[in-house]
């Protein structure tokens, strides 16, 4: 069914050539270098650290909240282990990794052999750093959303450190959106032959150009609010917090779809290479891209739904709108397991690391997609779904287990391609269980939390039987998520150094003769 | 339990509807990777699918709002909203005026009595909360009874009510909204009255 111009505009064929790209690299070319690869490895290796960060503050409050009651964690200490987990992890880990495989995959792909406004990209990198070091120094406590008057009232001194990091991040998400944009639009075969990684970078650059002002916007807002020289959002001084709603979901929709996109664009990128075949449709993922894109804008409201401004026809439309968005997800994965069906899966790509983490994802983005369709629904979401655990585990089927597993199988594709070794496949295969059996529980564990009206942002909680056992439960999978993640480091340290060395094309398509392979498939 | 958004029904069916797609989903994947058969999907099939999934959408809006406006017409009838308003509407067997504040819940009835964290209900009567907050967005959650509200500070407040539960007892009342460092704390209860009126459990947090 695939057309045979399909191999070529999805990027059919390996175009690096594995080297030793961070032994050969200086301080000075990977703190300045405008080389798309030391962008891009120095965008990876800080959203790692950021993973890190963010994982290790996890582990704290997930110890703290296995038991019922007040451990060894307080109310405050808790509320900034928590803002910063939530900011590190989605504005320094997911979003930033994602979108630096694409820098390190564009070139190529695309046909650019350069990364264009790499300026921009470099530019974008250091206020991110700026904005993430403000952010841990300042530890703000008033979550990711620093819903107002809230926020104003609970800070310390240093609150307007916190808003300055998010001026900050607004202007590096908004730079790294031209830089992908610019890259998506010079794409070799433009709009009809164009790899369907260059859809992708359209598509996101479009997202960050067009939300990320308004984040500013409420950044700066924020900061005259809190040093009193305007009142936009503070009601006790005349100012209306729906506001801030409006103008900072405006951002803070689209900005889910932030890390999704590219992770989408690198799926798309590697299971044509690591099966050997093009994707079974090329328009169909096409069209979902853009719809995507379009209906982000439209349905920030549900974010905000049980509010009483949120009533009548706008409930409505934002009912319809969002039970709408459902599709181009779906079209995607409809896309991947038709792919995956249409012929014999090649036994090295059964054997490989990438390919074991590609489907994992999937797995997940359907696990955390399914449950949109309760989502939308005013009834039910003003039942049990806003705001409790419901929402989390949602957001962490999608960031954690299909963003984070999607850039995983990414960083396992490329390390032959940057380190010029090939990382221990039994090491990579023991991340990846221990990744998704924690995932699993963990997500599984939050629906069931969700289910049981177990509230968000809280340090304590009562000993009731339905919450005390998955909250322990939801623990030990953090644990192993953790665990998971050491390995993964130890590997790729490792293998950097003892690693068996590759040269050629370091994930060759095998078929073998046994198995599968002799099926034909049916038309 | 008894639910005031009608949605114990309709609710299940929601969960099955989602249960199965997921296993579908995940049943297609993996038999797309196992299972040793291979098949060239046809493009028209993804149409149908989509078809399918419109039909999901156009199914699950029309419900949705059908049970959410039967739920809401009850609070329009009892007429406007106001922190003043002290004569009861006549719609529902009680209505109580709720403070949300940083960081607790006070309930006040129409005699203007105040009871701090505990609203007093008789077994299955139709409560209506009217709901102020005059410091920062809280929210308003009975697990009980299943509904939830995010409560703006405003003059007007938010409106919900529920159909208290048959069992007497208490019944946690909590903020879900995020609303400061004391969030963990804001909690109260829906006291359910037994026939003899004498609640003997002591509160405990």
């Amino acid at each position: 069914m695939a057309n045979p111009l399909d191999a070529e505009r999805m990027g059919g064929l390996p175009h690096w050539e594995p080297q030793d790209v961070i032994g050969q690299m200086t301080l000075k070319d990977l703190l300045f270098s405008h080389d798309y690869r030391h962008i891009a490895i120095k965008g990876m290796l800080t959203s790692i650290v950021m993973l890190a960060l963010g994982g290790l503050m996890a582990m704290l409050f997930r110890t703290e909240l296995a038991l019922p009651d007040i451990q060894f964690i307080q109310a405050r200490s808790y509320m900034s282990l928590m803002t910063l987990h939530g900011m590190l992890m989605v504005f320094g880990f997911a979003i930033p990794l994602v979108i630096s495989i694409m820098y390190y995959m564009m070139p190529k792909v695309l046909g650019t052999e350069r990364l264009l406004w790499a300026r921009g990209a470099q530019w974008s990198w250091w206020m991110l750093i700026a904005a993430a070091v403000l952010l841990v120094l300042s530890r703000p406590d008033f979550t990711w959303t620093f819903y107002p008057p809230m926020s104003l009232r609970v800070v310390g001194d240093l609150a307007w450190m916190g808003y300055v990091a998010i001026i900050l991040v607004a202007l590096s998400e908004m730079v790294a959106g031209a830089v992908l944009f610019r890259n998506g639009w010079a794409a070799k075969g433009r709009f009809r032959m164009m790899p369907l990684m260059g859809w992708a970078a359209l598509s996101e650059g479009i997202l960050l150009m067009v939300s990320t002002p308004v984040l500013g916007l409420v950044g700066v807002f924020m900061l005259t609010d809190w040093l009193q020289l305007t009142a936009m959002f503070d009601t006790a001084r005349g100012g209306d917090v729906m506001t801030f709603m409006f103008l900072f979901w405006f951002y803070g929709h689209p900005a889910v779809y932030l890390p999704l996109v590219p992770a989408i664009a690198i799926l798309y990128t590697l299971m044509p290479r690591i099966l050997g075949k093009p994707m079974w449709s090329y328009w169909s993922a096409v069209l979902a891209f853009g719809l995507l894109t379009m209906l982000s804008f439209v349905v920030y409201p549900h974010h905000f739904q049980p509010a009483e401004t949120v009533a009548g026809p706008l409930q409505r439309a934002t009912q319809i709108l969002t039970l709408l968005i459902f599709i181009p997800s779906t079209m995607h994965v409809f896309n991947w397991i038709a792919t995956l069906w249409g012929d014999p899966i090649p036994i090295s790509a059964k054997r490989s690391v990438p390919f074991k983490f590609i489907i994992a994802s999937i797995v997940f983005l359907i696990l955390g997609g399914v449950t949109g369709y309760v989502n939308a629904q005013i009834a039910v979401d003003s039942d049990f779904i806003h705001n409790t655990y419901w929402v989390p585990a949602h957001f962490h089927a999608m960031f954690v287990g299909f963003v984070a597993n999607m850039a995983m199988a990414g960083v396992y594709y490329l390390y032959p391609y940057f380190t010029g070794r090939m990382f221990n496949q039994r090491l990579g295969s023991m991340h990846f269980w221990m990744w998704q059996i924690g995932i699993f529980t963990k997500v599984m564990m939050m629906y069931v939390l969700g289910y049981a009206y177990f509230p968000r942002w809280v340090v304590d909680y009562l000993p009731l039987p339905e919450w005390s056992m998955p909250q322990m439960m939801l623990t030990g999978g953090a644990y192993l998520i953790g665990l998971g993640f050491i390995v993964f480091v130890i590997n790729i340290m490792l293998s950097a150094k003892r690693g068996q060395a590759v040269s050629g094309d370091p994930w060759v398509v095998e078929h073998g003769l046994t198995g599968d392979a002799a099926a034909t498939p049916a038309e | 339990m008894e639910n005031a958004l009608g949605l114990s029904g309709y609710q299940a069916i929601m969960m099955t509807v989602v249960f199965a797609l997921g296993l579908l989903g995940i049943a297609g994947l993996f038999l797309a990777i196992f299972w040793p058969k291979r098949w060239r999907l046809k493009y028209r099939l993804e149409v149908g699918f989509v078809v399918l999934l419109l039909a999901l959408a156009w199914y699950a809006d029309n419900r949705s709002t059908a049970i959410f406006t039967q739920y809401q017409s009850a609070i329009r009838e009892s007429g406007t909203l106001s922190a003043e308003t002290t004569a009861p509407s006549g719609q529902f067997d009680r209505e109580l005026r709720v403070i949300a504040f940083q960081w607790g819940f006070a309930f006040l009835t129409d005699k203007n009595e105040i009871s701090r964290n505990a609203a007093i209900v008789k077994p299955g009567e139709k409560v209506l909360f009217r709901i102020y907050s005059n410091d920062v967005i809280h929210g308003f959650n009975i697990p009980a009874v299943g509904i939830t509200a995010e409560i703006e500070p405003s003059q007007e407040g938010s409106a919900v009510w529920i159909r208290a539960p048959k069992e007497p007892g208490r019944y946690l009342i909590q903020c879900l909204n995020y609303c400061g460092i004391g969030h963990a704390q804001m909690k109260a209860w829906l006291v359910v009255e037994g026939a003899e009126e004498t609640p003997e459990e002591e509160p405990q947090a």
